[in-house]
């Protein structure tokens, strides 16, 4: 055995991934190497301190804003008209060319979204609350095929009046539209891979739902635009 | 008989007082309690925060997710069922939301690059008889922060936080192949970096 074949398998060898074949070569080579020795070393001394790495502390403001996005979820009439402002922050920041009529329909979206809040919070104050810790929701919530497909006709119907009105659309509107719908599509596709691997992963059934509910949300506004 | 106190901060068991579990905290916190959260931000914001400090390598990125993990738990509390334990389901939301992260950045969690591959090392080896001090984990955590992105990722889930190839394969979507070498690579250039220092 060489140095290179030696040290290509050495990450393995630390790790006892090796065939036992292999593992004896290393052993040889290792006593008459001592530069592949050293980085055997290395490596273990890499290893040993990285399991014992101490842990880190943010700054003691973090809390403050946790705390303070938690409230935001309290006032759930508020917070999809919080998530849409800080979205038109960031087309501000951009420097889009929006026409009065484009201003309009957005201000008209969020007069809808801010009337849709209220009425759903009437309607169900937990909405935006944590659940109850009753047996029922203590339970695994998975995604049914009727509330898949139900999302999925949704984004459908929502995919096709978009797709009309993008033609009409700034460029950039349009870079926009399209890099957050990548971002959320290639956030589904992780989501369904996860669950493809593990169908009861509570966590991915999670992510996927919020994010197809995010790309309803997207749809729906820039349908206004 | 254990019964828990209005702030499920602690529990009475017989004439012991203990803190309360994670368990009975997110159950609480479910229910609305919110200085139960508060208290499971306290015992867990640590150990979140050093994670994403280490799989972004930027302070400000690992508070910024650090925020939305927590945000996160708030809204997904409900669904933790208690048969796992929670430092675990808190540990899988991290990575999860981490990950999403590197993919709504369009990061590319396979590295390929020259300078990636090391052969014939013939540097000088880490000193190993010198006793690793406070020092030498402050210049660890600084050559893992430079790793890049693909590398890095790989090493803290494997050499940190103790993840088998497998799940990072399936975590990251790579081959197992390529999860042992972007970790073999990753450990040669912390070497090559922890020579510098």
């Amino acid at each position: 055995m060489v140095c290179t074949q030696c040290q290509e398998l050495l990450s393995e060898y630390i790790d006892g991934a090796l065939e036992l074949g292999e593992q004896v070569n290393i052993e040889r080579h290792l006593a008459d190497c001592e530069s592949c020795r050293a980085l055997r070393d290395d490596f273990l001394q890499i290893v040993h301190f990285s399991h014992q790495l101490p842990l880190q502390s943010p700054s003691p403001a973090l809390w403050s804003r946790i705390r303070s996005d938690v409230d935001s979820l309290h006032s759930g009439v508020w917070s999809r008209p919080r998530r849409w402002l800080a979205r038109i922050k960031t087309l501000r920041t951009l420097n889009f060319n929006l026409s009065i009529p484009q201003l309009a329909a957005g201000a008209a979206a969020l007069v809808v979204v801010v009337s849709i809040g209220a009425i759903l919070s009437q309607r169900d104050g937990r909405s935006l609350q944590p659940a109850a810790p009753s047996v029922a929701s203590a339970e695994i919530t998975p995604l049914s095929n009727a509330d898949l497909q139900q999302l999925e006709k949704q984004i459908s119907s929502l995919s096709e009046t978009v797709e009309q009105k993008k033609t009409s659309w700034d460029p950039e509107l349009r870079t926009e539209f399209e890099r957050n719908l990548y971002y959320i599509d290639q956030s589904l596709v992780e989501c369904r891979h996860q669950l493809k691997n593990n169908p009861v992963d509570d966590v991915s059934q999670e992510l996927m739902l919020n994010a197809y509910r995010e790309k309803v949300r997207l749809l729906e506004g820039f349908d206004k635009f | 008989m254990a019964y828990i106190t209005n702030t499920l901060t602690m529990t009475v068991t017989g004439e012991r007082i203990q803190p309360a579990s994670d368990v009975e905290l997110a159950r609480a916190a479910a229910a609305g309690d919110s200085s139960a959260f508060e208290k499971l931000y306290e015992q867990h914001h640590r150990r979140v925060y050093s994670l994403c400090l280490r799989m972004l390598g930027n302070g400000t990125h690992a508070e910024d997710l650090t925020q939305e993990v927590f945000l996160q738990v708030y809204k997904k509390i409900g669904s933790f069922r208690g048969d796992s334990a929670f430092t675990t389901w808190l540990h899988r939301l991290t990575v999860n939301q981490v990950l999403m992260h590197f993919r709504r950045r369009g990061v590319k969690l396979e590295h390929t690059s020259e300078e990636g591959d090391f052969t014939n090392v013939v540097e000088t080896p880490l000193q190993s008889t010198r006793r690793i001090s406070m020092i030498d984990k402050l210049a660890l955590e600084k050559a893992i922060s430079e790793l890049p992105n693909g590398y890095r990722t790989v090493f803290v889930l494997h050499d940190v936080e103790g993840y088998e190839h497998e799940e990072i394969s399936n975590r990251l979507d790579i081959s197992i192949g390529t999860s042992k070498s972007q970790l073999h690579k990753a450990r040669m250039r912390l070497r090559q970096l922890l020579n510098k220092t």
